[in-house]
């Protein structure tokens, strides 16, 4: 009692000298923030509603005519449904193979796990930009040992290539952001099922539930909220996707493989359609906005 | 154990296989990167599976001439001066704010995280007019700010979350030494924050060391180049060199990966913080 009244009388000048005097210490972050991402920001939104160049001083006011452009112009419909289809598949491929790999690790096998867990998160570590032209040059219909691959075991490679074939090109960088990001969210789901209580299953065991049993009854629900913040980072990635698909399709062949985020490079550093790139930014800002917020609630339940 | 080992051992065979295989599928690309680059330009077409010929290191001594050297070099300078200042400025700030019971206090806390949801590549054509107005292109010293400035929010997050179960009894101590509160930040709680320093260190580190997009708009000219940009330069330079190409690549992926191997545990667990 008297401890607590001591820490209580002591507390709040000491701490309130901190909160009056070195409040200043917050300044620093707060510039930098307002700086280079909140003014962007808004000046993103503002210049969606004005026409102008790159280097242009004239900004001209068009109200919506941006945003009516890109609901009629069809390849931003393609970029949004690139996005959505590297979203969905990279839900399936990287947070479902990843969670398997992970079980597996957790519990499956005996040994090995350090090994097979450094290997499959390595890719993590490299820059896309180096894995994009790795993978340009493995699909390369030339010298690429894929096609090698295929024309040993007999069956024909397409023939325009596998970056070249508009069907095809969009697959592929799922496979290759699969190849890169699959070791992350493996250790990222890894990290949660280690803080599984252990005599959870040894109890599980008693009832008679085991392998896949106690993963549907066990592993499963206790994973939730991790699976949860493992599905909205890779949404989150699969709409700011920008490195991977500049350097392996640079959004070809005939825009097949344009996503927002290749097609706002696009509009405003080829054509330099500014006004117009922004408009298709708020799209981008808004939907990662919402999803980032989503993140932060899901991770402080955890 | 025992009375289920036959079915036991199948299904650890099928475990071990599919780990493998993609562990497999994980290492061929970089195994075959490292063999295309020791190949001759006649070797990479005719046998594109096999093994090189004879190991020698002509194809690095081609794709060095780019240089290499010079972008690894502005990367280190890059990286380290943005993490520095990330934790510096994000430390100072979270800690001030976990420490303040003032209303306001919370709400720019609130403030600094929003930043966390947007991505640079959303807000890109300002964010190049901003720095190339103010006459930031080309310069390291420009780019190492909008480095800092994303990268505080998500540290700022950690080290909140970590200083708010920093025990106080220790920075009571230190103030009943006579520290003022400033060197009590710095000659205690920093000090003791090791891992969650390292752990936002690393994460900073992997996403700036690797970053493009702002590094192709902003850094143009090739002595200011970064790797990320300077590498894609290899393909233009080498058209049909393949070899020079693949040596170019591990040149700039091999130590990145060993340095990976080293710290493994520390960068997985810092990478593996973004689920917490």
């Amino acid at each position: 009692m008297t401890d607590m009244s001591r820490q209580t009388g002591a507390t709040p000048t000491w701490y309130g000298r901190i909160a009056a005097s070195q409040s200043m210490l917050v300044l620093p972050a707060l510039v930098l923030c307002t700086l280079f991402i909140f003014i962007p920001a808004f000046l993103t939104i503002v210049g969606s509603f004005y026409a102008f160049g790159l280097t242009s001083e004239r900004w001209t006011p068009v109200g919506l005519a941006n945003y009516v452009k890109a609901g009629n112009d069809p390849i931003f419909w393609v970029a949004l449904k690139n996005n959505l289809i590297i979203v969905f598949g990279s839900i399936v491929m990287q947070v479902g193979i990843g969670t398997v790999l992970a079980a597996i690790l957790d519990r499956g096998i005996g040994f090995g796990q350090v090994f097979f867990r450094v290997v499959i998160f390595m890719p993590m570590v490299i820059s896309a930009v180096a894995v994009a032209l790795i993978w340009l040059i493995i699909l390369d219909p030339n010298i690429g040992i894929l096609n090698a691959l295929v024309k040993s075991l007999g069956l024909s490679p397409p023939t325009r290539g596998w970056l070249g074939d508009p069907s095809i090109s969009i697959w592929m960088v799922l496979i290759v952001a699969g190849w890169q990001y699959t070791g992350f969210m493996m250790v990222l789901i890894l990290a949660g099922l280690q803080a599984i209580p252990k005599d959870l299953y040894e109890a599980a065991a008693l009832d008679g539930a085991r392998g896949m049993r106690a993963f549907w009854s066990i592993t499963l629900p206790n994973l939730r909220n991790v699976l949860l913040v493992a599905v909205l980072i890779t949404t989150i990635g699969g709409f700011k996707v920008f490195d991977l698909i500049f350097v392996l399709t640079g959004g070809g062949p005939a825009n097949a493989t344009q996503v927002l985020g290749t097609y706002i490079y696009l509009q405003a550093f080829t054509l330099t359609n500014m006004g117009y790139a922004n408009a298709i930014a708020v799209v981008l800002l808004a939907i990662a906005v919402l999803l980032g917020w989503l993140q932060l609630k899901a991770s402080r339940q955890s | 154990m025992t009375h289920f080992a036959p079915r036991f051992r199948i299904v650890q065979a099928l475990l071990y296989g599919f780990v493998g295989l993609w562990s497999a599928f994980v290492l061929m690309p970089v195994a075959w990167m490292i063999f295309a680059a020791f190949k001759t330009r006649r070797e990479i077409f005719t046998d594109p599976l096999g093994l090189p010929g004879q190991w020698t290191f002509d194809s690095f001594r081609r794709a060095w001439g780019v240089g290499l050297g010079q972008f690894m070099f502005n990367s280190v300078v890059v990286t380290t001066s943005a993490v520095l200042i990330i934790l510096l400025v994000s430390g100072l700030a979270a800690y001030v704010i976990a420490r303040s019971r003032s209303v306001w206090m919370k709400l720019l806390y609130l403030l600094i995280v929003a930043g966390f949801a947007v991505p640079n590549n959303a807000v890109i054509v300002p964010l190049y007019q901003m720095v190339t107005a103010a006459d930031f292109g080309n310069s390291h010293f420009g780019i190492v700010w909008v480095y800092a400035a994303y990268g505080i929010p998500f540290t700022t997050i950690l080290f909140f979350a970590f200083f708010l179960d920093f025990p106080r009894e220790l920075e009571e101590a230190a103030r009943l030494d006579g520290c003022r509160p400033w060197a009590v930040f710095f000659r205690v709680v920093m000090p003791l924050s090791g891992p969650a320093i390292a752990s936002a260190a690393i994460f900073q580190a992997v996403f700036i060391w690797n970053e493009f997009l702002l590094a192709l708009l902003l850094l143009t000219q090739p002595d200011k180049k970064t790797l990320p940009v300077g590498i894609l330069q290899l393909q233009g330079e080498f058209t049909s060199d393949w070899p020079a190409v693949m040596a170019g690549l591990s040149i700039a992926t091999l130590p990145i990966i060993l340095l990976f191997l080293i710290l493994q545990r520390s960068f997985v667990r810092s990478l593996a913080g973004l689920g917490k």
